[in-house]
């Protein structure tokens, strides 16, 4: 225990003596916060728009006027027929069109349903599911609207069945993904810190000759390890408080949850990384070997963590891959307790599964790291 | 009394053979020198004696404890230091000092007293609170060399730790190595500095992973007729090229 001690302050010293270190602590959630905040949107805003309108009339007016208000669409402009609208869409001027039919107007109010088509240019997909539903919940709130104007009761209205889906987002009301996107980085930062900096810490010491020294002193294995690994865990949980400070500073996204519940399972998820970048000490020589074993890992992990792509859109083999991977359960439980406050007994589940993964990926990894060379 | 007992110890690295059934023994209080080429199998002897590698077959005791089953127990009866003197460069003297006497499990009143008695045994006094960096190569070594025994073990390997340092230095720490033999302690020592072979009480010179001569400097010069380590050394290497199956 005592020997512990020791790694430890002498861990913390040479942390310490490293100013980068220190500023990278303290600067790099910022940094990552902001840019990947920023930049890994799934939000689509100023979708360009064009419109054909065969109908001129007050009703189909009021359309137009709809998507030219909402903030998620740019007006381009009034186009006259089908076929300049596909040029349009080839050329890339646009990304969406919205035609009306002749005689809207009238086949509205005399209610023989009519056709209101959308173009949407699908190359990028993920856009255009999400521009397709903002065009779907302006035309629900204009039927309504018009339901309303034509002296339907409000509750008449609430009877009637309108036949496209309304999607209702809780916990995101804004829909925003930044608000998913920031617990996530969260996660991947403290994996960051605890696979990579785990493995360069033991590999360094080997490169310089240290490592061998402390062979030779009755020194114990896991107290070698654990007094390497317990600083970092501390750095990673001091990082892990900065990221949420500066998710809520720049973001204005604070955490609904308990915060002790966050650090419980952070410190279970830690286990199974902080295992990694042992084991990865454990199979390499240098730091550089070290750094792409980590890094090997952390791509597949982030990948197959539900972080960008959800994983019910993945194929049913890779997704029972997934339960291996301890991210994919910390990243449900980071985004819960963040996102929506979900007390820790709904989440036991997760928390069980990533606990006996981080134990068992540890307790292998230590137990690969001899001290002796047979 | 024998410090250190090695019966046809032999380690393999595939089909590659380090060490071949090599036996010797040195006796408490010796300097006993190891002298090869690179390459020769020194430092993988010198690492299955400190228990950080498993032999592949033979026998070998230190302080009395087989290696095999009792490497623990050696660690704490042995002082170990290599070529790459295994400092934190980024830790002061006194840093490197309490950071090893902690881990040899020393009382924090020990390291204490200890750290003092270095400080002052070493001259460093001045330098205590510098980064190890900054020290010269020597100073470096010979605080390397003051670490590994701050449990105080009887018996000290050392693994060439004169290479790369300027001659004086090399001096200055063959005097240290005395001093510590003269308070009865065990030296082990391997080298590829033929001069410093003169200083041992009796040398090994290994050859190919065998030892092919094992005497006291004196006699190995008798018996080669020369008037040097360096030349007894280059008869060795000749001898053992010409004849390669006599061992």
């Amino acid at each position: 225990m005592q020997r512990i001690l020791y790694i430890i302050q002498k861990e913390f010293r040479q942390i310490l003596r490293e100013k980068v270190f220190i500023g990278l602590i303290f600067g790099s959630p910022f940094i990552q916060i902001v840019i990947l905040g920023f930049a890994i949107t799934m939000d689509v805003k100023n979708v360009s728009l064009a419109v054909v309108d065969y109908d001129h009339s007050v009703y189909s007016r009021r359309l137009i006027d709809a998507f030219t208000v909402a903030g998620s669409f740019r007006f381009e402009g009034v186009l006259t027929s089908e076929k300049q609208v596909k040029i349009a869409l080839d050329k890339g001027d646009i990304k969406l069109a919205l035609i009306i039919p002749p005689h809207f107007e009238r086949d509205l109010i005399n209610g023989s349903h009519p056709k209101v088509q959308a173009l949407v240019d699908g190359v990028d997909g993920n856009s255009a599911g999400v521009a397709l539903a903002y065009v779907n919940q302006i035309a629900i709130k204009l039927q309504k609207e018009w339901l309303k104007n034509a002296g339907v009761t409000v509750s008449k209205i609430k009877e009637i069945h309108l036949t496209t889906i309304e999607p209702r987002m809780q916990y995101n009301a804004s829909l925003e993904s930044v608000n998913n996107i920031v617990p996530g980085i969260l996660a991947v930062m403290l994996m960051i810190i605890t696979s990579f900096l785990t493995g360069m810490s033991i590999v360094r010491e080997r490169e310089i000759g240290t490592l061998e020294q402390l062979m030779v002193t009755p020194i114990r294995s896991y107290e070698l390890i654990l007094g390497k690994v317990i600083p970092l865990l501390i750095v990673a949980f001091l990082l892990l408080n900065v990221g949420i400070i500066a998710a809520g500073l720049v973001f204005n996204v604070w955490m609904k949850g308990n915060i002790f519940a966050l650090y419980l399972t952070a410190f279970f998820f830690s286990w199974s990384t902080l295992g990694v970048g042992v084991f990865a000490s454990t199979i390499t020589r240098t730091q550089q070997q070290a750094m792409f074993v980590a890094y090997f890992f952390m791509i597949f992990a982030t990948l197959l963590s539900g972080f960008f792509i959800p994983i019910e859109n993945m194929p049913k083999v890779i997704q029972g891959i997934t339960y291996l991977n301890p991210l994919r359960y910390f990243m449900v439980i980071i985004r819960e307790i963040f996102l929506k406050g979900t007390p820790l007994n709904l989440l036991w589940q997760e928390t069980l599964a990533m606990a006996l993964f981080g134990m068992g990926t540890f307790v292998f990894a230590s137990l690969r790291f001899k001290k002796r060379i047979s | 009394m024998i410090a250190v007992e090695v019966k046809e110890l032999t380690r393999r690295f595939g089909n590659f053979t380090a060490v071949k059934k090599v036996s010797f023994s040195v006796r408490k209080g010796e300097i006993f020198g190891f002298l090869g080429a690179n390459g020769a199998g020194k430092t993988t002897t010198i690492r299955m004696l400190c228990g950080l590698l498993v032999p592949s077959s033979g026998q070998a005791r230190v302080a009395g404890l087989d290696v095999y089953t009792e490497y623990e127990q050696i660690k704490k009866n042995i002082g170990y230091m290599s070529q790459r003197f295994s400092l934190y460069e980024d830790l002061t003297v006194r840093e490197n000092i309490r950071f090893y006497g902690g881990v040899y499990g020393l009382s924090r009143a020990q390291i204490k007293e200890r750290t003092e008695e270095l400080l002052s045994f070493l001259k460093l006094h001045e330098q205590a609170h510098k980064l190890t960096a900054s020290l010269p190569l020597g100073w470096k070594q010979r605080l390397a060399l003051s670490t590994a025994m701050l449990h105080n073990p009887q018996i000290i390997f050392l693994d060439e730790p004169t290479s790369g340092v300027d001659p004086v230095s090399r001096k200055n720490f063959w005097l240290l190595i005395y001093q510590l033999a003269s308070e009865g302690r065990t030296i082990f020592v391997t080298t590829h500095f033929m001069d410093e072979a003169e200083y041992c009480n009796r040398v090994s010179i290994m050859q190919d992973g065998v030892i092919a001569e094992l005497d006291s400097p004196q006699e190995l010069k008798k018996k080669y007729h020369a008037s040097n380590m360096q030349s007894v050394f280059m008869n060795v290497v000749k001898r053992a090229q010409n004849e390669p199956d006599s061992f």
